[in-house]
């Protein structure tokens, strides 16, 4: 973990009200893996809370991060300019391990799929992904073509104005009897990851599932308590450092 | 390098800037980016007799320069740190400040007796809400923060005690004098401000428990003005926080009268932000020709 001040290399819309900011990073700091993300500063003083976003893409001491345009913090990020320097705290969290695992279901919601990608980027061609991506509609979706390395993509859409007509955790469940996977990672809303986990349970949780968890943050790295999360067994999580990966058996969704 | 140790009732900070309550746990986690022995002091997370689970999420929104924040007290109780975070304090060569709410003015009184003689200082919050004395929180009337600081008191025999008072109230003066009429040995100003912050589309608050406590840079000027009048309401020491981000804001504390300072929002805006602050104050008095940080305490001249 550490903070560092990076240059903004490129800053880009990459679909509506979603961006792509791409970090050069002054020094090494350690490996980022698919789930673990990023504490960023806006770079305007007056957004006192930095943005924790997923780490999408890493290249060299590049790494890309996406977000959403939702309110005036996210609005003024998408206006600061290549050359900018933006203090960043990374990497954070825990992560997708998928060490024991050949072929794994991929499920991703909206801003969900961002971890997910990285996640498969570092690891296929090694395992096999079974990529299940859901978007609003067709002017959602975007980075399709970072999932080249999947062994199957499918794409929905909730009005099927591109790809399939339904939902990410839908168009899973009808091929999950067909594919291999040994384990499935999910990110996405939560109401997608409540779906999933009462699917999943229904049918007795038959291969282990992992999903990423979003919450408001104060200090990233599981100091100040703000981002918990409830476990099945009563007890909260700090979503930022225990997570934010969890088995979706132990979490409260 | 000016010398920037200064003395809170017999206990001795290497400096004045101490880690507010809440902003950084037990400092376990902030000692991973730094070493925290470079801190004045560290005041821990607002600790209870049993565990507590806190609010339900979300727990935090973001205003213009500030934050609403509503975690309500999540700790895993006092025996807890006790037993597994205080020896990793203690070894740290950092002034350890035990922050302990209660529920009830007895409980008070146990958690300060429990804690007695294991850390360097305790600091009460007493802006919890209060079931014996009707729903209102302690720290609101000057009679019940005086009886909350006797009870407390009488439960030390060893270790300095802090009372930290709340700006939602009639009076700081007032109620400094209270704690001091209580006992308390310093007091610490200010705790967050009560405030709302709304997601319009949803016609919801965006915090769960609706209201939170404000802090941050914006607030900085409110807790000016009241560690001020604190300062010149009572004859023991007082340590100033709200809103401070740099050297010169923690300066501007001293001037006004603190003796040492907290610092808790901005290590959310930037993690190195009290190492950072440290180093402000130094060059910031080495530039004026000061030698010792104590000899801007109380320096402010009034127009």
């Amino acid at each position: 973990m550490k903070d560092l001040l990076s240059e903004v290399k490129s800053n880009e819309r990459i679909a509506e009200n979603i961006y792509m900011i791409t970090l050069t990073l002054p020094e090494d700091a350690g490996a980022m893996h698919g789930g673990q993300f990023a504490n960023l500063s806006t770079g305007n003083g007056q957004h006192l809370l930095r943005r924790p976003l997923g780490i999408c893409k890493v290249d060299g001491s590049d790494i890309s991060l996406c977000y959403q345009v939702k309110g005036g913090g996210t609005r003024y990020l998408s206006t600061v300019p290549a050359g900018a320097k933006l203090q960043v705290l990374l990497p954070l969290g825990n992560w997708f391990d998928l060490e024991e695992y050949k072929s794994v279901a991929v499920i991703g919601g909206g801003v969900g799929i961002f971890p997910l990608i990285r996640t498969v980027a570092e690891n296929a061609p090694q395992k096999d992904f079974y990529c299940y991506m859901g978007f609003r509609n067709k002017n959602a979706v975007c980075l399709l073509n970072e999932l080249s390395g999947c062994k199957k993509l499918t794409v929905t859409t909730d009005d099927g104005s591109y790809g399939a007509k339904g939902n990410a955790v839908e168009a899973y469940l009808r091929e999950a009897d067909n594919i291999p996977a040994e384990a499935i990672i999910a990110c996405g809303p939560p109401i997608m990851l409540s779906v999933l986990k009462r699917e999943l349970s229904q049918k007795g949780f038959k291969i282990p599932c992992f999903v990423s968890l979003e919450e408001r943050m104060g200090c990233g790295m599981g100091a100040c308590l703000v981002c918990v999360c409830r476990l099945e067994d009563g007890s909260n999580a700090r979503v930022c450092r225990d997570g934010p990966v969890f088995s979706i058996q132990d979490v409260k969704l | 390098m000016a010398d920037l140790s200064v003395e809170i009732c017999g206990v001795r900070l290497k400096n004045p800037v101490i880690a507010a309550s809440g902003t950084f746990g037990f400092g376990r986690e902030y000692n991973l980016l730094y070493d925290i022995s470079v801190l004045g002091g560290i005041s821990t997370k607002g600790m209870t007799l049993e565990p507590r689970l806190g609010n339900p999420v979300p727990r935090i929104a973001e205003g213009s320069s500030v934050i609403l924040n509503a975690v309500g007290l999540q700790n895993p109780g006092v025996d807890y740190f006790i037993k597994n975070d205080l020896k990793f304090l203690m070894t740290k060569g950092v002034t350890v400040i035990a922050n302990v709410a209660g529920k009830t003015l007895e409980e008070y009184g146990e958690i300060c007796a429990r804690l007695d003689g294991l850390v360097h200082m305790i600091e009460l919050n007493i802006s919890c809400p209060n079931v014996h004395a009707g729903g209102m929180a302690f720290g609101i009337k000057p009679e019940s923060i005086e009886e909350v600081t006797r009870i407390s008191k009488k439960s030390l025999s060893l270790t300095p005690l802090i009372v930290k008072l709340s700006p939602n109230v009639e009076s700081i003066p007032a109620n400094a004098r209270a704690a001091e009429r209580g006992g308390a040995d310093c007091i610490s100003l200010i705790n967050t401000i009560t405030g709302m912050a709304i997601d319009l589309e949803k016609r919801k608050p965006i915090i769960a428990n609706n209201t939170g406590g404000v802090s941050g840079a914006g607030i900085k000027p409110i807790a000016l003005r009241m560690v001020y009048e604190a300062a010149h309401a009572v004859r023991i020491p007082v340590i100033g926080l709200g809103g401070i981000t740099s050297g010169t804001d923690a300066l501007e504390f001293m001037a006004a009268g603190a003796r040492a300072v907290q610092v808790g929002t901005a290590n959310f805006t930037n993690a190195n932000a009290m190492p950072n602050i440290i180093s402000e104050m130094n060059s910031w008095l080495d530039a004026h020709g000061i030698k010792d940080v104590n000899q801007i305490v109380d320096t402010l001249k009034l127009n």
